[in-house]
């Protein structure tokens, strides 16, 4: 009987020892939104268009992602660029560019269809609105850097991965940085 | 003679001649090619179509083939590997496909390609219907040994011409392009220019790629080279929808997919029909679709209130014509009012269309044909048309064709495209017109006749089939048909034996030999067709002349024989068929009570008229005994802006229906789009409008239920009706896919089907009849014609901003020795009256036409030609005045 309670007060400090340690330690729950979360750099949240260090839009309005989409919720409409009005490099570029993204899955395929690594599964996952029709975000809004308050990359990694280079392939000669179709 | 030979170890027969290529497809064994076309002759450019050839050993001593011990006949291979498009087949020749040395082959063929290829697959318009991907896909190495630092570089978006865009980069010099502007298009304006790496399409003529085909390059070209300024970048191909259509611009009736996307026409497309356009058509047909998408188009029904037009319902609108139109008949009776309709309207609205006037309201007075046309039809074509199955893409040898007073380039270019091919083929080609013509250099007799002086021409050949006798003293006139079933010859041949060739050269300016020549050479072939168009006057003595020609020619009721009548909108034919003239009911009944004509209508004759898809006061004020003007339209045209009541009309590509061609092909189109707004289809409204006026029985819910009711009621159509219209067509008629990459094979191909002839019916009798020709043309002074160009100013083709560059602005043409006379050059202004009517034109000066003729294209922007002559002539009579303008 004695040897019973003395086990049951051991198993209860054990429980209590746990207990107490984590009450030292750094609790798991984010105090969202009033703190940041903090995602993996392979997390695969809104979608964002990048640009060359130029400036220049990536995007050339090849319309791949769109195809690759197995939900279909890409519309690209693309468009010439001209010496006066110039987008992207070479001829061609996005001139609409939506995503309708009650419908996206965000299965990643599109960045996996994309030749200049354009579009690109980034970290924002809080996607609710209020009106149906701002969940087609468009080529002006995926074009904005995007880097909403309520989100950290983890420590090991930087937000911005390091999406200029031509990541082992060789460039065609001749050509500038970025000039991948023109 | 047939040649077998084996393929892969499968054995085939073929005609000799075939080539190795051809031979395989038939066996369903695909050999990859880039340069080879169906269309063209070989040429052996890219080599991608490397097989091994190997030929039966054959003992000298007997002539027969060795065998060796085992009982196999002994082949010799070739040293080397032979190109499947330029090689024909031989007996017992044996080819290899599927080999590892032919696979490996083809891998150093592409890879040698695409070390200049751009390969920028995502950005180019072909991507995706691209030969070069396919086949590099399928049989390619996947990596290449080349160093991509070294890769070759040239010019992008190089503008040939401003419709066609040429990428040097991706070319990979197959000549296709060169190919068919020279041998199909008879346009030598494309040219391969410096060798080997420097090697690149260039184009001289000016205007840069000046020619009316120049958009099936970028159909045939097996890479994105070259791509049409219209489609560049607003979709890819696995983007669009294809919807199988007919051309609505002209008379030929080109078999057409409309490729849509979000519910816009993003390009037009050839539709494969060998019996009509083959894989090709004309720029109009291509470009000039931007009338369906147009902002102007006319979307609202709009009424007159107080003398501004306002917008109204339909229901409202439609009741106040029906209100209208029953006063007016009550008041003046149904022959007050008068219908005209376009001959751009399929044939389901213009046969409502007739049927409204002539049953529910009750009077005769229909037409269609309006401004120069006015007067102008074809009755004989129905006798001695073309007959069924007969196939313009596959005549030569032994058929003659001549051409009357048509500048097919310009009036019915696709049927150029198949004329020229039927003389490339070795046929007879007579080309008789007022000026010279592109046709002339396919000619084999040119006969350059007065203007005014057709029939005479006629009647000059009919003089010579009729009393003359070829080398063998046998008559001209055609065995099968004259003895049996022709009455008046003996008649005619009296009559006919005034005009000899001599008498007719004084009139027409045709020399008699010539005139003698091309008549012996018409009649010697074992088929003819005779082609006439607007410039030959159309007189009633001339159709009456061409039929006979015809009949005594022994030229019908057989394939490949006949007449054509070159009539000027995509559906006259059908206007003819149905009736829309004030003497005919549908199907060439005569009609019992003349109406009046459209002229007549538009000059008071009437005091309601109802106006469907036709502007008749182009150039005209309303006059006032017009009392009620309803007009049908897409836009807000002359017509319509003088209207009491505009209904919104829908344009072809928004709906269905059916066209009838030149060679009488009934083809069916389905919808691409959505219409704009409230517009509603012209049967539709007609049906409507029948129903408020009281009439029974006018339920139809789809034009499938009109076409029906038009089979049932009249013999032209009695076994046609939608399901078979839209038969497909047998599997062998189509090329396979492989060679017509870039075309879009997703829509079915329908051949439509051709209405008969009397002529083809074994019981019909043909009286030749005699009709005296008109008086003889002055030989004389200046006339003044006014032909009809491709690029005109039509309403619809005005919407194109594409081509505007390419519409022919107002102007008069002078022969360089007029010009010399009268002192002009090229843009100075000239004076020209007729009668009253007088304008001042910048000058052209066009070595093609004959001294003494100055023409004004027709149908231009501000219709000169139309304020000139008047209604309904072809050349102006005396009273013409040409001169230089002062100060200028
Ligand atoms: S993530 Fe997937 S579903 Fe979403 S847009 Fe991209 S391809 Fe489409
Ligand atoms: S995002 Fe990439 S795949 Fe999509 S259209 Fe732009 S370039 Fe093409
Ligand atoms: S432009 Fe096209 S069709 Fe012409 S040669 Fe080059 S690849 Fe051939
Ligand atoms: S030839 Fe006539 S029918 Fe054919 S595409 Fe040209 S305009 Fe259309
Ligand atoms: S060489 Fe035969 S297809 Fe080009």
């Amino acid at each position: 009987m004695i040897r019973t309670i003395g086990l049951g007060a051991v198993e209860i400090a054990r429980a209590m020892w746990i207990t107490l340690i984590h009450l030292l330690r750094r609790p798991v729950t984010n105090q969202y939104p009033n703190e940041p979360v903090a995602v993996y750099p392979r997390f695969r949240g809104r979608h964002v268009l990048k640009r060359y260090d130029n400036g220049l839009e990536r995007c050339i309005g090849c319309a791949l992602c769109a195809a690759a989409c197995p939900t279909d919720c890409i519309l690209v409409i693309a468009g010439e660029n001209t010496p006066e009005a110039r987008y992207s490099p070479g001829e061609r570029y996005g001139e609409v560019y939506e995503i309708n993204l009650l419908r996206c899955i965000f299965c990643g395929y599109c960045a996996e269809a994309c030749p200049t690594e354009a579009i690109v599964l980034e970290y924002d996952f809080a996607l609710s609105v209020y009106d149906r029709w701002d969940a087609i975000i468009t080529r002006e809004q995926l074009l904005q850097p995007h880097t909403p308050p309520h989100i950290v990359l983890r420590d090991d990694t930087t937000l911005e991965p390091n999406w200029g280079q031509w990541g082992g392939v060789a460039r065609p000669a001749g050509k500038a940085e970025g000039q991948a179709s023109g | 003679m047939d040649v077998t030979l084996t393929i892969d170890n499968r054995e085939v027969t073929v005609p000799a001649g075939t080539l190795i290529v051809e031979a395989a497809r038939r066996i369903g064994i695909e050999i990859p090619v880039f340069c080879y076309h169906p269309k063209m002759l070989p040429v052996g450019m890219c080599r991608m179509c490397l097989v091994t050839v190997g030929l039966p050993v054959v003992n000298r001593e007997t002539g027969r083939p060795e065998v060796d011990a085992a009982g196999q006949r002994v082949i010799r291979w070739l040293p080397k590997p032979v190109t499947a498009c330029t090689e024909p087949v031989s007996e017992g020749m044996v080819v290899i496909t599927d080999s590892a040395q032919v696979a490996a082959d083809r891998k150093g063929i592409l890879e040698f390609l695409l070390t200049s290829h751009p390969l920028d697959c995502p950005i180019c318009d072909k991507g995706g219907e691209c030969p070069l991907q396919d086949l590099t896909y399928r049989h390619s190495p996947g990596v290449s040994r080349f160093d991509i630092a070294s890769k070759y570089h040239a010019a992008k978006a190089y503008p040939l011409g401003d419709l066609i865009v040429l990428d040097r980069e991706r070319c990979i010099l197959c000549a296709r392009c060169t190919r068919f502007q020279q041998e199909i298009a008879d346009d030598p304006v494309l040219a391969i220019e410096n060798r080997g790496r420097d090697a690149m399409i260039v184009s001289y003529s000016e205007p840069a790629f000046n020619s009316h085909y120049s958009g099936n390059t970028t159909d045939i070209c097996p890479v994105g080279a070259l791509t049409t300024r219209d489609f560049r970048f607003h979709a890819r191909p696995w983007e669009l929808e294809h919807t199988a259509s007919v051309c609505n611009h002209c008379g030929v009736g080109c078999n057409i997919v409309l490729d849509t996307r979000l519910g816009r026409i993003v390009r037009v497309m050839p539709r494969q029909n060998e019996l009509v356009n083959e894989v090709w058509i004309c720029d109009k047909g291509r470009f000039a679709h931007h009338f369906h998408a147009s902002s102007q188009r006319l979307t609202v029904p709009l009424m007159r209130q107080g003398g501004r037009m306002v917008e109204v319902s339909w229901d409202e609108a439609l009741q106040h014509v029906a209100t209208r139109l029953r006063a007016i008949c009550e008041q003046h009776g149904a022959e007050a009012i008068g219908g005209i309709a376009g001959a751009r309207l399929p044939n389901e609205d213009l046969y409502l269309f007739q049927k409204l006037l002539r049953q529910v309201i009750g009077t005769p007075n229909v037409d269609y044909r309006v401004g120069l046309s006015a007067g102008f039809e074809d009755d004989i074509v129905a006798e001695v048309g073309v007959a069924c199955g007969t196939d313009l893409g596959r005549v030569g040898c032994g058929t003659a064709i001549l051409v009357l007073g048509s500048d097919l380039d310009e009036e019915a270019p696709i049927l150029y495209l198949r004329v020229a091919g039927a003389a490339r083929h070795g046929a007879t080609l007579i080309n008789a017109g007022g000026r010279a013509t592109k046709l002339d250099q396919r000619a084999t007799h040119v006969l350059r006749y007065r203007y005014g002086s057709a029939t005479h021409l006629v009647l000059g050949l009919l003089h010579v089939v009729l009393h003359e006798t070829n080398e063998q003293g046998r008559a001209l006139t055609g065995n099968e048909i004259v003895p049996g079933r022709v009455r008046g010859l003996a008649e005619l041949r009296a009559h006919v034996s005034e005009w000899t060739p001599e008498r007719v050269a004084t009139i027409s300016g045709v020399p008699a030999e010539a005139i003698r020549a091309a008549a012996h050479a018409f009649a010697a072939a074992q088929n003819g067709i005779i082609i006439y168009g607007g410039e030959a006057g159309n007189h009633p003595a001339l159709r009456r002349a061409i039929a006979n020609l015809a009949i005594v020619t022994g030229f019908v009721g057989r394939p490949n024989n006949g007449v054509i009548a070159v009539l000027a909108h995509a559906n006259s034919r059908g206007a003819e068929d149905l009736g829309i003239v004030p003497h005919r009911l549908p199907g060439y009944a005569p009609a019992e009570r003349h109406g009046l004509n459209a002229t007549e209508m538009v000059q008071g004759g009437v005091r309601a008229l109802l106006v469907a898809g036709a502007d008749p006061f182009a150039i005209s004020a309303r006059q006032v005994n017009l009392e009620f003007l309803v007009v049908q339209e897409l836009f807000m045209s002359a017509t319509a802006q003088q209207a009491d009541v505009v209904l919104p009309a829908v344009a072809p590509g928004e709906r269905s229906g059916s066209y009838t061609n030149l060679e009488r092909r009934v083809q069916y189109f389905h919808p691409a789009l959505l219409p704009p707004g409230m517009a509603r289809p012209d049967w539709s409204i007609l049906r409507h409008l029948a129903v408020l006026l009281g009439a029974g029985g006018w339920d139809y819910a789809t034009p499938a239920a009109v076409f029906e009711e038009m089979a049932r009621t009249i013999p032209l159509y009695a076994n046609m009706s939608y399901e078979r219209l839209t038969q497909p067509v047998e599997i062998s008629r189509h090329m396979a896919h492989y060679i017509y990459a870039g075309m879009s094979y997703q829509s079915e191909a329908y051949e439509g089907l051709q209405w008969p002839t009397l002529a083809e019916q074994a019981m019909h009798t043909f009286v030749l009849e005699w009709q005296a020709p008109p008086p003889d043309p002055p030989t004389r002074g200046v006339v003044l014609v006014a032909p009809r160009v491709l690029y005109d100013g039509g309403t619809l083709l005005g919407q194109t901003q594409l081509l505007a560059s390419h519409v022919v602005t107002s102007h008069v043409a002078v022969s360089p020795q007029d010009a010399a006379v009268w002192g002009l050059a090229d843009g100075q202004r000239v004076r020209v009256a007729v009668c009253a009517r007088e304008i001042a034109l910048p000058c052209r000066v066009n070595p093609a036409l004959p001294t003494g003729v100055i023409a004004i294209p027709r149908n231009l922007a501000n219709n000169v030609a139309e304020m000139l002559l008047g209604e309904g002539q072809l050349f102006s009579p005396a009273g013409l005045i040409v001169e230089k303008q002062q100060g200028s």
